[in-house]
Order: structure tokens, then sequence, then C-alpha cells
């Protein structure tokens, strides 16, 4: 479940997007860094998201500098200076994701996919203990998951509303993560964060479920809204739609309370236009403009 | 606290600038909008905030034609009077956020007693742990069977206008369909949801 929280990029100032684009890249770049080259190949939107946000909350102020772009030596790159802390949270968050992602599918994936999994999986142990290592808390948050998402699809009646819970729990548990002052203040951030968090999350887990929708009738893997409508996702298309809308506007009441210092334009498009783009193309099928990048 | 970096203006705006710069504000923190919300005391310590700017700017440039209207928007915070309440344990443990004990009270009554009200409290519950879908069909089950309770009214276009989400204010989809007859419709219903918490001051 990578990729739906983008931002839109016809609706962003070009600076915007350059910045942006500068945290894809530094992310990337830190990615090697903390891990290993081969790591930059899981570098996902979502996770850029994150790493945005943990950027928008610290004080210090970011400027960029140019620079090559290891996949591509003709291509120029511009990356942020500081935020390394962020930026290194992020890559854990990835990391992570990606692991208990392989572990899933080793689960109930196809053969070929359990194949490919199982060749992967070395790597990824090591790179999350590594992860371990460094934030035990983001670690934490996804193996939480991960195994209550595991208790969850056993119920065969699971309502929507249960089986979106492990994802949203954990993006809200993260993202409370990103604050560690203990005042009244940070307290209040870390309600809102963690509000915002997990109607996120429910919105990331509902799209993908929707996403997947017909995969998994043919496969008969779990799905919430399959559980919920039967096999016409059509004739329950609009309820799809509000069940989705209502988590976008649980998640942009939560930011509007959210004071962020940096990139709050890209946040906002984010929120109002990225990610309703997104529910849109993948509800209705439109086809998507493609990210000039 | 600068009163003008609250608002987000210059201090060279114009009256008319501070007063759209409120307005917006306004319209973004109003109470209406977190009705029944967990954040609902965050938005309210933010509107006074906004208010108080504003009132002190007002002030400071002594221009009776901006005059402190913020009075206007000072909607209070859903802490509605009931007459008559079967659940009095459970409203109060909703309200204090012990969602468990409030759930574990509301499954332990008898499928007979199960009124509007408990299905409506079922809402609320659900509603704060975040469980939307769950809350909605509660709320819709209160709504059939006391049609003309105000309060289930209310919490059930609450949760009907969350679940329309348009903040860019122009719909993408076209393969939806809104004619215009829906665009009608939606204002008319928009405008019996704005009479139903009182009215605000903008329609």
């Amino acid at each position: 479940m990578f990729g739906y929280v983008t931002v839109d990029k016809s609706e962003m100032l070009g600076k915007d997007f350059e910045a942006y684009k500068a945290i894809y890249c530094s992310l990337c770049k830190q990615l090697g860094k903390d891990y290993s080259f081969l790591t930059r190949f899981i570098l996902s939107y979502d996770c850029t998201f994150y790493a945005v946000i943990a950027l928008s909350l610290e004080d210090s102020c970011y400027g960029f500098c140019s620079g090559k772009c290891k996949f591509n030596p003709l291509k120029k790159c511009n990356y942020i200076k500081s935020g390394e802390e962020a930026l290194s949270k992020a890559a854990a968050l990835s990391i992570v994701s990606v692991y208990y992602k392989l572990k899933d599918n080793i689960a109930d994936g196809s053969f070929f996919e359990k194949l490919l999994c199982y060749l992967m999986m070395p790597f990824f142990s090591h790179w999350r203990k590594k992860a371990l290592k460094k934030y035990p808390e983001i670690e934490k948050a996804v193996a939480k998951m991960s195994l209550a998402q595991f208790e969850v699809e056993k119920d065969k009646s699971c309502s929507i509303d249960k089986a979106a819970e492990p994802t949203a729990n954990m993006l809200s548990d993260v993202l409370t993560l990103l604050v560690d002052d203990d005042d009244e203040k940070s307290g209040q951030k870390r309600r809102v964060l963690s509000s915002f968090g997990y109607f996120l999350g429910k919105w990331i887990y509902l799209i993908d479920a929707a996403n997947d929708f017909e995969d998994d009738l043919k496969k008969g893997c779990f799905n919430p809204y399959i559980i919920a409508y039967g096999n016409d996702k059509a004739l329950h298309l609009s309820d799809i739609n509000s069940s989705l809308d209502h988590c976008l506007s649980e998640c942009l009441l939560s930011y509007n309370l959210l004071e962020i210092k940096h990139f709050n334009r890209i946040v906002d498009n984010v929120l109002i236009y990225g990610l309703p783009k997104k529910q849109k193309s993948i509800l209705y099928k439109e086809k998507e403009l493609k990210h000039g990048e | 606290m600068n009163p003008y970096q609250v608002l987000g203006v210059a201090e060279t705006a114009t009256d008319a600038e501070i007063k759209n710069a409120y307005r917006e504000l306004a319209k973004k923190y109003h109470p209406d909008n977190y009705t029944d919300s967990p954040l609902a005391d965050l938005a309210e310590q933010k509107m006074k905030e906004i208010n108080e700017a504003y009132d002190m700017i007002c002030d400071m440039r002594k221009n009776p034609s901006s005059s402190s209207n913020s009075s206007y928007y000072n909607g209070s915070y859903g802490s509605s009077q009931y007459t008559h309440t079967n659940f009095p344990d459970v409203r109060r443990l909703i309200k204090e956020g012990r969602l468990d004990d409030a759930m574990q009270i509301l499954n332990g009554v008898s499928t007979s007693g199960r009124n509007g009200e408990w299905y409506f409290l079922m809402g609320m519950v659900f509603s704060r742990k975040g469980w939307t879908e769950q809350a909605f069909s509660y709320f819709q089950t209160a709504c059939r069977m006391e049609p003309n309770n105000p309060e289930f009214i209310s919490a059930l276009n609450n949760i009907n206008a969350r679940r329309n989400y348009n903040p860019s204010g122009y719909n993408t989809v076209n393969s939806a369909g809104c004619s215009v007859c829906d665009i009608c419709a939606g204002i008319m219903c928009a405008d019996c949801l704005c009479d139903c918490c009182g009215g605000g001051g903008c329609c």
C-alpha cells in the first residue's frame, strides 16, 4: 500500500514543487546513506509525505543545495541542507514498512511473490535491525500494525472501521513520535497529529482496499469493502467514496489545528488537491496526468 | 501576541483585508465544523485567539466601520441541554473521553432497551473512536427511530457534511454527474443545516 499520498503538480507553485522534489531526493540520499545504495529503490511518496511533515515541524530553517542524482549522472538534483534527523526517521519508516510488507506477502502471496520476497528478505531483515536500533518506536508501531492486521483479517465479518484501524493507528503513532517535548503545547500538538495520522492512515488503507477490490475479489483475498458491500463495486461506489471523503474531512479538520513552520503550501496541496484527485482517479478510473519528473 | 500574525496579514493591510482574513479564519475554525470532534477544545481555543486578535486590531485602529463584530462568530461548543436522557452515565463517560467504559455500559443494555438514544450514543462512541462508518450507520438508525429528535438530526447532518470532501471548491468528477438540480438541492440542504445550528451570520 504505497504511493497514494501525492501532490497535485498542476495546482502547485513552481517553487513548492521544487522544494517537494528536493525533499524526495534528499530522502533518497538519506536511504542510501543510512542503509544501502539498494534501498533507494523503495522510496515512496507516502514516506516522502512523512518526511515533509517531520521537516515542517522542526524549528530550523532549511536551505537548498544542488548536487548530482545518484541514478542518473546527467541529472541534477536539489537537496535540502539540514533536517537529517527528520529524513532519517522517514528512511527508517520506509525500511520497516517494506520489511513488514514482505513478511505479509510471504504469508499470503502467490508462489512467485513468495519466492521474490524470500530472496529480498535477508537484506531487509539486516536493514530492519539497523532501523530498529535507531528508532525503536517506529519499528514498534509498524510491527504492532502488522500483528493487528493479521488478527483483524481472521474476522470474516470484519467492519470497514475495524479493518482500517491497524494502519490508522500506525500512522497516528509514527506521527505523534515526531513531537518529543513535554510541555503543554506539545501535548496539544500530539493530539492533533494523532488524529491527523489516524484519519490519513485510515484513508490510505481504504483507498488501497478500493484499489484492490477487483483483484481481491478474483483471488478471494480479505477486503473490507467486499465484506461490507458484496461483489458489486459499481453499485456502492458512492458509499465507498463517502467513506473515503469522511476520512479526508477529519484529516483536514485536524490539520487546520496543526501549526507547522515550513512547507505548509505543500501539505495544503496534498490534502486539498492531491488526495482527492487520487481518490477520484482510483474510484472513477479517470486518467491521471503524469508527474513530470 | 502579535494580532497581525495571528490573522496572517501584514501590519499595512487595509481594514477590508483584515476583515476578509478574519472571516476566512473564522469560517475555518468555526465551532460548527468541530461539533462532536475530540479536537473541539483546540478549535475553540484557536477561535478565541482569532477573535481576540481581530478585536485588538479594531481597537488599535479605532475605526468605527470595522468596529468589533467578532461576537458574530462566537458560537458556543456543543454543550447542548438534554431535557430527558435514559443514559446519563454514558453521556458523562463520553464527555470524559472514557469510550471503552461507555461502550461497555451500552453493550450491556438489553435489546428491548435499545431506543433511538441508545443508537445515537453508540454512534457518538464510534465517532469519537474514529470509526466513522459505524458512527454513520448508528446515527442513521437513531434518526429512523426518532425522526423528530433535533439532537440526532444534527449529529446526522454533521456526519453527512463530512462525508462530502471538496475543499478545493470544484468537483473534479465528471462521471459522478452533478447537474444544476443537484447544486440547488445541495444549497438548500446546506441552508437547512445552517438554520439547524442556530444560523451563522453568513446566510
